[in-house]
């Protein structure tokens, strides 16, 4: 299936990260062979559909190759012929974990075209939409990530969480998950009578929650360090130079996140830091996610106190033909940057729409740090990067 | 009606009617395991669990075993058939044939063997084989990898589990687990629990390594391997090596609760029983089970060169130790023992 090259280059490998391979001697006396695996598609630690072509030697992984596009479903071209607001609802089937960032940041690319004023109530709602579904998305990757491990009970801990924010999220948007809430020029409605209150008294207890619930079960647990610790070890710079945004570069040391260096809507006038750490490896990436369900806290705490009054939907008329030229939305989702590019051509549909998913850049690391590492280490390694099926195949 | 207790008393047909009444117990239990693991798991995992089948769910296993029998039975198609079906019987019987051994109370055992002990790790180690049976009959890379892990796993706690009996063995002088727990009889303080503390934590990991539980799940890794060596078995065979790793589980909390827990010796000695310590021995086995189970549910899995290295580099250093520990002590303080 690939080149002879490939296959050659991958035996050659002599310094595992953390598996063991068989000493070349006694692997000529014995004429010892690696034994090829096929990981996935239907795999329950794929994230989705994911299919690895592995070769191992013994359970040492020796090549890992990565086929994708099981989900493929032609979101770009789907969203060629759409008309501009319609394309919303395809956009909330990309990232189908983190909703809220794929429709926001195919609004801000269409908005730089219209060039349309949004009210600031607008704004703020859709940063306090955002983070409320970055903590629906960053909670649940930590209980795959224990999953993962084999411990099985964390990911309904984690799942109760989503529950009740999917509530909540429920009572403004009319949906648990596809929720088609941004629109062009604003917001769908206002927040329902009594939902900051609501909010507030929710994000208080995950506050006192997250300490014993997450923390406190995971964190001094022995078996949970020796499974990730130094386990997907990743440099900064390997990390820059494959492009790798979000959890995975955050988690090397290098500080970039589109909401701080980019800054788009409300974030502008809020106060977070960038969650970063210095290990690389597979439990830094759990302290980056923690770190960051806090700064998500902070920030929706911080919204909710000075939450502006107004309008919650620009001026936009009703049919939505853009001028010619082509428009670019960044957000940081919570897997990392995610960009939407539409090239318009003066028509109601889009001419081109690219989505840019951290996911599809991010999973190169598969290819990369699996090599070397135990078999068992490849389902940590994708908590780490914590893909998702709807966003690498778009 | 005579001669029918007579024929009764006959040693063959003696062992047979206990060996059916064994396997009733062990299948049952295995079914009654299965209720409480899922109740267990619900209670941690903040559910109800099976609450639907029966009154507040306690027919549930009973609609699992029809569901089972009447799944069909697929076999890959390129794998090798006598091995492929045997292996759920390889497994399942030195599982259940060890319980012959396990001393119920004062006088209810099947065969008190004078090498008991011997029987257990003879049987326990044939397990093994079932296991490597089963990945290797599959034929599929899976399954392959989960009987090499299942192999290296058996065959390097086997070593700590031997080795941290040989204590018990050295203190009561037999290898009949009856002279065991006869040795350990006038309150729980008599127990070998306590003057063979690391050992019985040894044991007791070796055990779980045994059972094939959570942290060493290795053979059936359900996140890498998805089920390791049991992937392609589907319906009653299925079923079968689900019951044979209730029973080995059991099977290892019995030994446990009989060499270091007193068997069916009652914690204090007014509590006595009589031939109804039986109580004592169930109650101890329970326990160790909810606590295999707990373990279940709250820890991740090992990965296997961490396995291996706990058991060759601390748990047999531990055992050795303590080994020469207890026979200095027997040395040198005869009147003790």
């Amino acid at each position: 299936m690939l080149g002879e090259e490939r296959r050659t280059e991958g035996t050659a490998l002599t310094q595992p990260a953390s598996g063991r391979l068989a000493s070349p001697d006694i692997r000529d006396e014995f004429g010892l062979e690696t034994i090829d695996m096929n990981m996935g598609p239907q795999h329950p630690a794929m994230h989705g559909l994911l299919r690895l072509i592995l070769e191992l030697d013994g359970e040492t992984v020796v090549r890992c190759d990565p086929v994708m596009g099981y989900l493929h479903r032609s979101k770009e071209k789907i969203s060629e012929n759409r008309m501009y607001p319609a394309v919303i609802p395809i956009t909330d089937r990309i990232d189908y974990m983190n909703n809220m960032a794929m429709e926001y940041g195919y609004c801000l690319a269409v908005e730089k075209l219209l060039d349309v004023e949004i009210p600031p109530r607008a704004d703020a709602i859709r940063a306090l939409m955002n983070e409320f579904s970055r903590i629906m998305s960053h909670i649940p990757s930590l209980g795959f990530l224990l999953l993962e491990l084999g411990a099985f009970t964390p990911i309904l801990y984690a799942f109760r969480e989503r529950e009740r924010i999917q509530s909540i999220m429920e009572e403004v948007t009319g949906a648990r998950m596809m929720f088609h809430y941004i629109r062009l020029g604003g917001v769908k409605a206002d927040l329902p009578e009594g939902m900051p209150e609501k909010m507030w008294e929710y994000i208080e207890g995950l506050e006192s929650r997250l300490q014993p619930d997450f923390i406190d079960l995971i964190e001094g647990n022995e078996i949970f360090i020796a499974r990730t610790r130094g386990v997907g070890k990743i440099t900064p710079e390997k990390a820059v130079e494959m492009g790798l945004t979000g959890v995975p570069l955050r988690c090397t040391g290098v500080e970039f996140d589109v909401r701080k260096h980019y800054p788009y809507g409300w974030y502008e006038n809020l106060d977070f830091d960038v969650v970063t750490d210095q290990a690389g490896d597979v439990e830094a990436s759990y302290r980056c996610r923690i770190g960051e369900v806090r700064q998500s806290i902070r920030m929706i705490k911080q919204i909710l106190q000075s939450l502006p009054e107004g309008e919650v939907m620009g001026d936009m008329g009703r049919r939505i033909r853009p001028t010619e030229g082509d428009g670019i939305g960044r957000v940081e989702s919570a897997r990392g940057e995610y960009a939407v590019h539409v090239v318009s051509d003066g028509s109601d549909t889009p001419y081109r729409v690219h989505y840019r998913t951290p996911c599809t850049v991010n999973m190169q690391l598969l290819q990369e740090i699996v090599p070397g590492h135990y078999l068992p280490d490849i389902m940590p390694i994708m908590g780490l990067i914590d893909p998702v099926s709807g966003a690498w195949d778009k | 009606m005579q001669t029918v207790l007579n024929l009764l008393e006959a040693e063959p047909i003696r062992l047979l009617l206990s060996f059916a009444l064994i396997l009733f117990l062990v299948l049952n239990l295995a079914g009654i395991l299965t209720f409480a693991e899922r109740k267990v798991a619900a209670y941690i995992q903040l559910r109800y669990g099976p609450n639907r089948v029966g009154p507040r769910g306690f027919l549930q296993p009973a609609a699992d075993v029809v569901k089972l029998f009447t799944k069909e039975n697929v076999m890959p198609h390129r794998a090798d058939m006598w091995i492929f079906l045997g292996a759920p019987i390889a497994m399942f019987l030195p599982a259940a044939a060890v319980w012959l051994v396990v001393p119920f109370a004062p006088r209810s055992v099947v065969a008190d063997l004078n090498v008991g002990v011997v029987f257990f790790i003879a049987l326990t180690s044939i397990g093994a084989l079932g296991l490597i049976m089963a990945g290797y009959g599959s034929r599929s890379t899976f399954s392959l990898l989960g009987a090499m892990r299942g192999a290296a796993q058996m065959i390097s706690y086997e070593v700590p589990l031997i080795l941290s009996l040989l204590g018990v063995i050295m203190l009561s002088g037999s290898l009949s687990f009856q002279d065991v727990v006869n040795s350990q009889s006038g309150g729980f303080w008599h127990w070998y629990f306590l003057p063979q503390l690391p050992m019985f934590i040894t044991f007791y990991i070796a055990g779980v390594a045994e059972a094939r539980r959570v942290p060493f799940d290795l053979p059936e890794g359900e996140s890498e391997i998805v089920g390791g060596f049991m992937v392609e078995y589907s319906g009653m065979t299925w079923g079968l090596i689900q019951a044979s790793e209730f029973a080995s589980m059991a099977l290892v909390s019995a030994i446990t609760a009989t060499l270091f827990l007193g068997g069916w010796q009652p914690p204090f000695e007014f509590l006595d029983l009589g031939n109804f310590n039986w109580l004592w021995f169930a109650i101890k086995t329970a326990l160790i089970i909810f606590t295999f189970q707990w373990i279940r549910w709250s820890l991740p899995r090992l990965r296997m060169d961490q396995l291996m290295d706990f058991g060759w580099k601390i748990l047999v250093p531990v055992c050795l130790i303590w080994l020469f520990v207890t026979a200095g002590a027997m040395l040198l303080l005869p009147s003790v023992f």
